[in-house]
């Protein structure tokens, strides 16, 4: 992918070649190069956001209010077919003047089918210029994701898109 | 893997004042995944990046949380609006305590 070649580093796909060269399963690749067994002690898996589905995610992020269709103002750039999940490119752009009285405060992008569905929340401010924000996510299985924009009068706009996923990219 | 928290940063080379342009930046960092066991979640202490803020000329311009949805050596864009000379920072802090920074100059021509 053209955006991670900025120069360094081995790919990810290189590496998992070269892991499975030397018959290490993909599966455990986490454990090889994450900080396994931490002086820590103990783990941080309750820090993190509960697994849940994406109504109660949904539910917990917003309550009751009303969530409106969007797809006029937001532009999501995802792909409709992902042949990695480990790595997929998303960008949303919601068209907004982004004056200190009218800009997009939050964009929350959430993966419907992911064991935690909330990925990331962005925040932004005025002085960005234009709404628009990007990254690569982690997609488990072919799922809907959602850009859910918070603008500043509070007003909430939705926009999705079915992402089709061949190869999980949250291992187990 | 490539030496954790190092960042980049890239900025087109031709602006001029007032122009929004985008901003893309990239940090290697594992982006640990939680692991499971018969179908549980492992408790181990994860690491990866929770928090990414960006400040141009001292001045906080953005700010996300994110989560292990994020692929590893995490890759963001966003945009800015170029008013005037200076330093846009973008900070990356992790869940053991890491924070890894990476900064590029704006400057017009």
């Amino acid at each position: 992918m053209e955006r991670y070649t900025v120069g360094q580093g081995i790919s990810r796909r290189h590496l998992l070649q070269g892991l499975g060269a030397l018959g290490v399963a993909v599966g455990t690749f986490p454990v090889i190069l994450g900080t396994a067994g931490s002086a820590h002690g103990q783990g941080n898996l309750g820090e993190l956001q509960p697994e849940e589905k994406v109504d109660a995610t949904l539910r917990r992020l917003f309550g009751n209010r009303v969530i409106k269709d969007g797809s006029n103002v937001i532009k999501l750039d995802i792909p409709l077919i992902a042949e990695n999940g480990a790595l997929v490119p998303i960008t949303v752009e919601a068209q907004s003047p982004m004056t200190p009285t009218d800009y997009v405060k939050h964009v929350y992008i959430i993966s419907d089918k992911n064991r935690r569905p909330m990925n990331a929340k962005v925040s932004l401010t005025p002085d960005m210029g234009a709404a628009v924000i990007g990254t690569t996510l982690r997609l488990g299985e072919t799922t809907d994701v959602r850009a859910v924009v918070e603008l500043s009068d509070g007003t909430l706009l939705v926009a999705k898109r079915e992402v089709k996923v061949t190869v999980g990219g949250c291992g187990g | 893997m490539a030496e954790i928290g190092r960042v980049r940063i890239r900025i087109p080379p031709q602006i001029k004042r007032g122009d929004v342009v985008r901003v893309r930046s990239l940090v290697i960092h594992p982006m640990e995944i939680v692991q499971r066991k018969d179908g549980k979640p492992i408790d181990k202490n994860y690491q990866f990046i929770h928090k990414v803020i960006v400040t141009y000329n001292g001045r906080e311009i953005l700010q996300a949380d994110t989560s292990q949805s994020i692929s590893e050596n995490p890759f963001f864009t966003f945009a800015l609006k170029a008013t005037e000379p200076g330093t846009v920072r973008i900070t990356f802090l992790d869940t053991h305590g890491g924070k890894y920074e990476g900064t590029a100059e704006i400057s017009f021509s």
